[in-house]
């Protein structure tokens, strides 16, 4: 007995190698709770908060340990801050506060994301020579930065009015199901919600359960399967591998990136959904893209938005005359690529996209200027002509995104280029069956209308509630079997 | 609270799956279906009791894996007439005995229990003989001592040997990359040398055997060019490999022609192995044009007047039985040419195809023939038997060694003692057990996802591992 409370308490301890995440074990149980708690306290808007922002910061704890205090000491920050922007009439002093805010949370941000990067780039540069600080990146940390730094200048913008009730605040910014991988949520479009009464209607609770059981079923059967027998042999090492699985690796991990992030952006939108909170949805098919300006509409919305409000616009946008608008949108893309990660490659990857977008806005004028419309079968040709060209240049620039190193993506491309060996295709098929169904089975369901999404959630939402348990408990058992597959082994073809 | 508001849902969706989950983990549930063994579902399991921990089981679904290069069960090419003669007399008859004086599976120098033992039918026991080969390199007795390193993809685009070659260069002198076949599927990796090749050579190997009397070269290829085949090889800014001073080119019985960096060249000669020194152009490298008829080549030696080299010979997915099909002819004729004074054979990656198999008697009889062979053929050079690295595999959710690395490495051992050669436990050197696991999953990990590939990272330590383990044993014996 003794060993079983010691394991519970070594369970309910934060531990490094084992964060908690969405699709966990521990999960299912914290959330049951969580649930159970949050149903008590349904007519009780402050208990509600209560309780929703002691489970979000215990999350936190499970996911980064003692980093929590970095989201409670940003709340307190920004809540002050926003507070005295708002009485504050001196339009100086508004802007002195609103940057103390954004030095505050993009320093925080700095100090841990990108120190060592530029610690290693002066080092490089012979400016010294400083040791690397290895610290931890606070799980995160860019999301809710950013949800501070929207927040702050909505407030000095005039456009929203400052949370009254710190607890509140607290809520939003910790709010567990964005806590990973967003979105990105906006205060102004969350703050009223919280005083909304917790009621769900039938749809809510399909609909929830319908992005729930997708979210899981895209990150666990398509991305981690793909990413575990192919994606990861490919990039691991691509000069072992000839162009053909280069190539297909490269479409794989297309998927892969794909499926992880929106399928963890749709547990979050489900999981909030169940508890009375609707939150903008962060992908839109994006492979369905016909061209790359659409593409950014479609992909990680809550970002590209943000960067739309907050960079872009404010640096002047398209008022600026036709150059500067290039150089806006080049420089929002380079920080954009910069947002993901402290490397050449995600700043080399975010400059890629930013070409693309320049030159497609020169399209788009071109076609404005001549009143082009196409309309039948060359509207169809062309759209379709689209999608394979947005789909193999966000492809290409996936290889930067996703490689470790630019030898890395150079060796890559290389193989593809010289060594593509097509021949190899009947022994690849033979060696990875399975990844190449589920492969086929992703982009299906990809190129699939909206409609079907809606009839399955229409589903789920007629369910009686005995139904959804077995068909959650039958889901949950699926998912235990296809991550318990033993992990196919990398064929290393030659002849 | 009205009837519409369905908030009490959520919480019993999920409190009655985790019911059902629960209830589920209580119970033994697995259950197979033809060659399906579902997975026990158990939401209690970070709770319960620990067992001690022995043996992994065999309860995981054990999905038949394929050999990890792509390889089927490695047959006996013992077998085929014409590859092996008949079994010579080999140290494994004789009645010497080794005199252990280290524990093969924790010592993590080279295991040479032969010091002291006198050479039975000729054949030069442990390392001695590479030792003392050193010593009159360092001495100046000598000019050259040349190390032939076989192996799998572990070491393919020089892996290891680059960085191995490169300390013992440093240290007892030599420049150059060694032998280079004339193509190779990782020439574009390789960052030794500048290789680049025409398309239309035929390439013979182990897995696509010549017909007719062709033989095999030493690193398993033999190439025929096509009327314009062409082969360029440049040195890389590097130290040690940024020119080119003595080039042989190494080719077969027959006759024929090559342009080197535009210089005519008669290729003639009647044994299994010639060669023919070519004027390199030190800096800008050399370009082998070929015209079609020309005896079978094997490959080019790029070496200095005097030092250290270290040949890689590298084979993707075999298990070292192949090494059977190199004709005596060949070697003897190899060895007169281009004396080796220690052949190091490094294999385990594709014996190991399934993990939790731990009877290698089907690895050890071929095996053993192929050894007695190349030991008569090589009696006076010197031979190391490395173990396999460690190879983990996923058993319940974790990355563990595989069974079969600890009983491979005994029949590893056991063979290395039975021909008298020195051994060296990779295995053990880069931290035994869980140890893959480690290189892996570390912050600047060491070796790849599939858990059995080092990255040039780790190939880069396990080098500085071996050449640390050789120079110990060089002052060793130095004491002595």
């Amino acid at each position: 007995m003794n060993e079983v409370l010691h394991n519970l308490i070594y369970q309910l301890q934060y531990h490094k190698e084992d964060p908690i995440l969405l699709n966990s074990g521990f999960f299912l149980y914290f959330f049951v709770i969580f649930m159970g708690c949050y149903l008590a306290a349904a007519n009780n808007k402050r208990a509600r908060v209560m309780i929703y922002s002691l489970f979000s910061l215990y999350f936190f704890y499970k996911a980064c340990g003692a980093y929590v205090g970095l989201v409670i000491l940003s709340a307190v920050v920004d809540f002050s801050l926003s507070n005295w922007i708002y009485r504050t009439e001196n339009k100086a002093k508004k802007a002195a506060l609103m940057t103390i805010s954004v030095v505050a949370n993009l320093g925080m941000l700095f100090y841990f994301k990108y120190t060592d990067f530029f610690i290693g780039m002066m080092n490089d540069l012979h400016l010294g020579h400083f040791n690397l600080l290895h610290l931890m990146l606070p799980i995160g940390i860019s999301f809710y930065t950013f949800e501070n730094l929207s927040y702050t200048i909505d407030v000095y913008r005039g456009e929203i009015e400052p949370v009254r009730d710190f607890m509140d605040y607290v809520f939003f910014l910790s709010f567990f199901p964005k806590l990973m991988m967003g979105p990105i949520v906006r205060a102004a479009d969350f703050i009223p919600q919280i005083s909304q009464p917790y009621r769900l209607t039938k749809e809510d609770v399909g609909k929830g359960m319908y992005l729930i059981i997708s979210g899981l079923f895209k990150k666990m059967v398509i991305s981690d399967f793909i990413n575990q027998n192919y994606v990861q042999y490919i990039f691991d090492d691509p000069s072992k591998h000839v162009g053909l699985e280069c190539l297909l690796g490269v479409y794989a991990y297309a998927l892969v990136i794909y499926c992880d992030f929106s399928g963890y952006s749709d547990m979050a939108l489900g999981i909030a959904r169940w508890t009375g909170f609707k939150i903008p949805p962060n992908f839109d098919s994006p492979y369905q893209s016909a061209t790359i300006t659409e593409f950014w509409r479609r992909w990680h919305i809550s970002l590209s938005s943000w960067l739309r409000d907050y960079l872009y616009i404010p640096l002047g946008g398209n008022r600026r005359g036709k150059v500067r608008q290039y150089v806006n949108l080049a420089l929002t893309m380079l920080i954009g690529g910069f947002w993901h990660g402290a490397s050449w490659n995600f700043i080399f990857w975010g400059g890629l996209h930013g070409t693309a977008l320049a030159v497609d806005k020169v399209r788009i004028t071109f076609l404005k200027k001549q009143q082009i419309v196409l309309k039948g079968f060359w509207a169809g040709f062309w759209k379709v002509t689209g999608i394979l060209i947005t789909f193999n240049f966000v492809c290409f620039c996936w290889i930067f995104f996703k490689a470790s190193t630019f030898h890395d993506s150079w060796t890559i491309i290389h193989q593809i280029v010289y060594d593509f060996e097509p021949n190899v295709l009947g022994t690849l098929y033979d060696g990875y069956k399975p990844v190449f169904w589920v492969m086929g089975l992703a982009f299906v369901l990809h190129f699939l209308p909206k409609t079907s999404e809606t009839w399955m959630a229409r589903r789920f939402e007629r369910m009686p509630v005995a139904a959804s348990i077995a068909v959650m408990a039958m889901f949950l058992w699926f998912i235990v079997q296809v991550k318990a597959t033993q992990p196919m082994m990398p064929i290393y073809l030659q002849f | 609270m009205s009837e519409n508001n369905k908030f009490a849902y959520p919480f019993l969706i999920v409190a009655g799956t985790l019911g059902c989950l629960i209830g589920l983990s209580c119970v033994q549930n697995s259950f197979s279906l033809k060659d399906f063994t579902s997975r026990r579902v158990d939401l209690l399991a970070d709770l319960r009791v620990k067992p001690q921990p022995g043996q992994p089981g065999t309860d995981a679904a054990n999905a038949s894996l394929a050999g990890p290069d792509g390889s089927d069960a490695p047959g006996d090419p013992s077998s085929t007439p014409g590859t092996i003669d008949s079994t010579p007399t080999s140290p494994a008859d004789s009645t010497a005995m080794p005199h252990p004086t280290q524990d093969f599976e924790t010592y993590t120098g080279i295991v040479d229990d032969w010091k002291t033992a006198t050479a039975v039918n000729n054949v030069s026991p442990g390392i001695s003989h590479f030792m003392d080969a050193l010593r009159e390199l360092k001495a100046g007795k000598r000019k050259k001592v040349r190390i032939a390193y076989f192996g799998d993809s572990m070491i393919e685009g020089d892996l290891i040997t680059e960085d191995l070659r490169d300390s013992l260069q440093v240290y007892f002198g030599g420049e150059g990359v060694g032998f280079v076949p004339v193509t190779s599927v990782v020439a574009s990796f390789r960052t030794t040398i500048n290789h680049t090749f025409s398309k239309d050579w035929t390439d013979y190997h182990y897995k696509n055997l010549p017909g007719g009397n062709l033989p095999l070269g030493i690193s398993g290829h033999t190439f025929l060019p096509s009327s314009g085949s062409w082969v360029k090889y440049s040195p890389v800014k590097k130290p040690r490999l940024n020119r080119f001073e003595e080039v042989n080119l190494f080719f077969g019985p027959g006759s024929g022609a090559v342009t080197a960096n535009d210089r005519a060249y008669t290729l003639h000669g009647g044994d299994a192995v010639n060669t023919v020194a070519l004027q390199p152009d030190s800096s800008n490298g050399l370009m082998l044009k070929f015209n079609g008829a020309n005896p079978p080549l094997y490959g080019v030696s790029f070496e200095s007047p005097e030092g250290v080299f270290v040949d890689n010979f590298s084979f993707r997915g075999i298990s070292g039985i192949e090494l059977g099909r190199l004709s005596r002819d060949m070697l003897q004729h190899l060895q007169q040419e281009h004396p080796y004074d220690l052949i190091v054979l490094q294999y385990g990656a594709n014996i190991l195809w399934k993990p939790e198999l731990t009877d290698y008697s089907w690895y050890e009889r071929p095996m053993t023939k192929v050894l007695d062979s190349l030991r008569s053929d090589f009696a006076q050079t010197s031979f190391l038997l490395i173990s396999t690295a460690d190879k983990s595999y996923r058993h319940d959710d974790k990355y563990v060694t595989a069974p079969g690395v600890p009983a491979l490495l005994k029949v590893q051992h056991e063979m290395a003692e039975a021909h008298q050669a020195a051994f060296w436990n990779l295995y053990r050197s880069m931290g035994g057990n869980g140890s893959m696991t480690q290189w892996v999953e570390a912050e600047h990990p060491l070796a790849n996802k599939d858990y059995t590939h080092f990255n040039r990272q780790g190939a880069a330590r396990v080098g500085a591992l071996l050449y640390k383990a050789l120079l110990n044993e060089y002052h060793e014996d130095e004491k002595q």
